[in-house]
């Protein structure tokens, strides 16, 4: 074997060599587990806190308003679907307590007239026309929409 | 005696490289038969049907569109609250007399959406829950040029935040608009059906939250779930079947306006 040739094939042996080392340090360790991709990704994937902590969580301190909500309309409802969990202070809600501003918009969120939502379960009504200076919630429990105070 | 020294040189070159060479291809030779040498540390291989296959079914005729779902969804994942980064937000149509379809979506329905059409001009009006289709064929896996998104096991597309390069590829390629580019973190985020929530064996945040349970989530393979029977009684459709996405969000109540 010339010279020439045997250096040639020296480089390229080199080459591939240090082309699949230097691939290897910097592929993650588990790439390729299950896919093109990082298998580990799928457990960082899981790290992230709960803010939504469900209904028990709500009725371990509020079982009496659990109660009242599970025996009107608003029974389908999550407690969180109206108050969302404030969050800063996502561990204890004693800190910051998710209440809810019962102003009109709040209500109309759901039961506006909108030719968009349906007709049956959910009332509509007209904001302009029902009670227009009054607040909702003078009325109506918001708990239990159909316990009028009036 | 100057030739000599080279040469000299040049042998103990040639000598010190060969060797490294050799040793270092020796040693990716034997770097494979490590993990053979402790094969109790290997984890035991899933095989892809025990695990669950999660799905979501979205019914139509029952979203009233107050946006409880869109507003759950940033608080539960950390999503920037400017009205132009949504992981799920809800469109409504409205198809007026003269066949014109307007699409509004104002902070993606988060407060309850309002009809802005006077009522004699509709034809008909209706909300679509729209979040990430967790494709099958993801088009936004095979645009990704690192390997940081990927459908795993279970079938749920993520991203790997640490892997991401942020080259937004994946957003131009989903054809579902359901990407968007984080501006704090600097990496691409997207649906995940609340991947965190649902390996705990919660329900993700939107679902939980729908007054109406106009979402219904669960796992394909389980024929006892939610999902399922929601699949049996009601003829649905996935977005934009044509791209042969074969998504896993199932639409009961589509109308062929929706794109």
């Amino acid at each position: 074997m010339s010279k020439i040739i045997f250096r040639l094939f020296l480089s390229f042996v080199l080459f591939v060599t240090v082309f699949i080392l230097i691939q290897r340090a910097l592929t993650p360790d588990s790439f390729g587990k299950y896919g093109h991709y990082r298998a580990n990704s799928i457990d960082e994937n899981k790290i992230r806190t709960s803010y939504y902590k469900g209904e028990e969580a709500c009725a371990s301190c509020h079982q009496e308003l659990y109660d009242l909500v599970d025996s009107d309309l608003h029974a389908e409802i999550n407690c969180e679907s109206c108050h969302p969990p404030k969050i800063d202070a996502f561990t204890d809600c004693e800190v910051m307590p998710p209440i809810v501003e019962g102003n009109n918009d709040f209500c109309a969120a759901c039961h506006a007239t909108n030719p968009g939502r349906l007709k049956r379960g959910v009332p509509q009504l007209d904001f302009k026309e029902h009670e227009p200076d009054k607040n909702c919630i003078d009325c109506h429990n918001p708990h239990a929409p159909w316990e009028l105070t009036e | 005696m100057g030739t000599n020294r080279i040469e000299k040189n040049r042998r103990k070159f040639f000598q010190t490289s060969a060797a490294l060479l050799g040793g270092t291809i020796v040693y990716s030779l034997l770097k494979p038969f490590e993990t053979l040498a402790q094969p109790e540390n290997e984890d035991p291989k899933i095989e892809k049907g025990d695990l669950p296959l999660w799905g979501m079914g979205v019914d139509i005729e029952s979203c009233i569109g107050c946006g409880k779902c869109a507003e759950a969804c940033k608080i539960e994942n950390d999503v920037p609250k400017e009205p132009f980064y949504f992981r799920t937000w809800i469109e409504q149509y409205t198809v007026k007399n003269d066949g014109e379809v307007k699409i509004e979506s104002p902070n993606g329905g988060i407060g309850g959406l309002k009809q802005s059409v006077p009522d004699e001009d509709i034809f008909k009006s209706f909300m679509v829950p729209k979040l990430c289709n967790q494709c099958t064929e993801a088009p936004c896996v095979q645009a990704c040029p690192v390997g940081a998104t990927f459908i795993s096991p279970d079938g749920v597309v993520l991203v790997d935040e640490t892997y991401c390069i942020g080259c937004s590829y994946c957003i131009q390629a989903c054809p579902y608009g359901a990407r968007y580019m984080n501006p704090i973190t600097q990496v691409v985020d997207k649906c995940t059906f609340c991947y965190h929530r649902i390996s705990e064996g919660l329900q993700p945040a939107c679902v939980e939250v729908c007054p109406t349970k106009a979402r219904i989530f669960g796992d394909l393979r389980d024929k006892k779930s939610d999902l399922v029977r929601f699949l049996q009684k009601n003829p649905t459709q996935v977005l934009k079947p044509h791209l042969n996405t074969h998504s896993r969000v199932f639409y009961n109540g589509l109308s062929s306006e929706v794109r």
